[in-house]
């Protein structure tokens, strides 16, 4: 097929290619390049190579704190999504329930509403009933966010796995908890975990929700940047993007060995 | 204990999270949309739909999604077709090229943009030192900014789905059409694009609504003087604290993107069927 299409169509596409390319990394590039610069300004190229930047972020306060809040936030919504989205999917999966595809679209409907209107109907739900926004708030709602995505990667999944396992589990004498952990977990367990790997990403990248339902003393890693750009953005504010753009090519790479990018990204 | 039982067991936590704490937010906003100091009331709309500022946010909301769904398309499709069409391991690197930007945060993105684009920046100065713009030549805080800074951030979500399509698109259809005589163009016109429409389509839609409800980018890039819907929802809640006010926009921005998402849900729900 490929030597069906001529020299020069090919040769435009590698420059289109490149130019997307340019596009879509470029900036994370430049953001890396700001955070290397020795002076205090923002520049790109950058003036000079110095790691201080990275030394004052790391000797920050504001920002350790931020980073602190962002972790914890982060780990709590990895465990809650990724049990509820699971136990969901299992269930789901086996078409038992009464209205299993309304169930399906039910549990997706998170990704389909703008984020900004869930973070202002949370904002407004919470403060008329329970009061100032806390981590709690913040977990709950970043949960809701993260559910779909685990729901979504373990039925993919499962999609593949044998139906018929679990019933010659049942047909040997295996009881209902011994099935679920010991043949459904099992199988469930690539998905699971890339949907816990999304679910961390999705809240320590989470923007939005966290926007609405920040108070001071409640900034996430996200909040503290966009303040800072909004106000004073300095090399600093460069090398924090850094280290989270270098934690998101990490669980890309884990994402790929656990399930396999191509599948995840097509589905 | 029957099977039923399990199941209903296992799917109730996450069906309860949902229900409080999704579809009940919901709820409460839509609810402060039409509520004044004595009783429901339609003033809330009624300012918006009267306030010449508010009519231009609106305006200029749909101008640019309309815009940098267009844009997404025209970059996103003949990059998915050479995705589809490339050796599996230059597609393995195309698609991590894709989500690396897309699993980034958005702050850290348009924090890129916004050193490229500023008045200093790499883009200004080029274009000055080429003579093609005069001297107090500026991207930043306009639309222009705007848009670049959304294509970049929605493009990912449009080249994914309409790839979706192009990979289960059966390429001996093309062939054929070559063989029979068809030039490249008019196998693209007549073969690879009507096929691939479901995809254009569901990368538009999702494109659409995720543009008209983004506001940290536009905030950024924009500035307080170029406002979209989204960023005045959000200047509402946390700069005047006129939340009904804030409710009624979403409720406008809820309306429009329902629109334009029910045939999207009605389109993802088809091939899970077939």
């Amino acid at each position: 097929m490929v030597s069906a299409i001529p020299l020069p169509l090919r040769i435009a596409a590698w420059v289109f290619v490149a130019f997307c390319a340019l596009l879509l990394i470029g900036p994370l590039i430049v953001v890396v390049g700001v955070s290397l610069s020795e002076s205090r300004f923002i520049a790109f190229p950058p003036d000079g190579l110095s790691l201080r930047w990275y030394a004052q972020v790391l000797s920050s306060d504001a920002y350790l704190a931020a980073g602190w809040l962002s972790l914890q936030l982060a780990v709590l919504v990895t465990v809650s999504a990724t049990i509820l989205g699971g136990a969901a999917a299992i269930a789901i999966h086996r078409r038992r329930l009464p209205a299993s595809e309304a169930m399906a679209t039910y549990f997706l409907s998170p990704l389909v509403l703008p984020t900004i209107i869930y973070a202002l109907g949370m904002l407004m739900l919470w403060s008329a009933f329970v009061g100032p926004v806390s981590l709690l708030t913040l977990w709950i709602a970043h949960s809701v966010i993260a559910v779909p995505y685990v729901v979504r990667t373990t039925l993919a999944v499962l999609a593949d796995s044998d139906p018929f396992l679990e019933e010659a589990a049942a047909t040997m004498g295996a009881g209902r908890v011994q099935r679920l952990w010991l043949v459904l977990l099992p199988q469930c367990l690539p998905g699971l975990a890339a949907g816990a790997f999304f679910a961390f990403n999705l809240s320590f990248d989470e923007a939005v929700v966290s926007l609405f339902l920040r108070r001071p003393g409640l900034t996430t890693l996200p909040v503290h940047i966009y303040n800072q750009l909004e106000f004073s953005p300095d090399p600093a504010v460069a090398a924090v993007s850094t280290i989270m753009i270098g934690l998101t090519v990490f669980l890309i790479l884990v994402i790929d060995r656990l399930v396999g990018v191509q599948k995840v990204a097509s589905n | 204990m029957t099977d039923r039982r399990e199941n209903l067991i296992l799917v109730a936590p996450g069906l309860l999270l949902l229900a409080v704490a999704f579809f009940w937010p919901i709820g409460q906003m839509l609810m402060l949309a039409f509520e004044g100091p004595d009783g429901p009331t339609l003033d809330h709309f009624r300012r918006f739909l009267g306030d010449e500022f508010y009519l231009t946010v609106l305006w200029r909301t749909v101008r640019l999604s309309l815009l940098i769904t267009l844009i997404c398309l025209l970059i996103g499709f003949p990059l998915a077709y050479i995705m589809a069409r490339v050796g599996p391991r230059a597609r393995l690197w195309l698609i991590i090229m894709l989500i690396l930007p897309l699993m980034t945060s958005v702050v850290v993105r348009t924090f890129g943009w916004m050193v490229v684009l500023s008045r200093s920046g790499l883009i200004p100065s080029t274009l000055r030192d080429m003579g093609l713009v005069g001297r107090s030549y500026a991207i930043m805080h306009s639309e222009l900014a705007i848009v670049i800074g959304m294509v970049q951030v929605l493009l990912p979500f449009m080249a994914l789905s309409i790839l979706g399509v192009l990979l289960r698109l059966d390429i001996r259809l093309e062939e054929a059409a070559r063989t029979m005589g068809c030039s490249f163009l008019s196998s693209m016109r007549s073969v690879v694009l009507p096929l691939s429409a479901p995809g254009i389509l569901a990368g538009s839609l999702l494109v659409f609504t995720l543009s008209a409800s983004s506001f940290v980018t536009p905030n950024l890039l924009g500035g307080p003087r170029v406002q979209v819907l989204a960023a005045s929802i959000y200047r509402q809640v946390t700069q005047t604290l006129d939340w009904n006010f804030a409710a009624a926009q979403a409720v406008i921005l809820f309306a429009g993107v329902a629109l334009v998402l029910i045939p999207y849900i009605m389109l993802m729900r088809r091939p899970a069927h077939g």
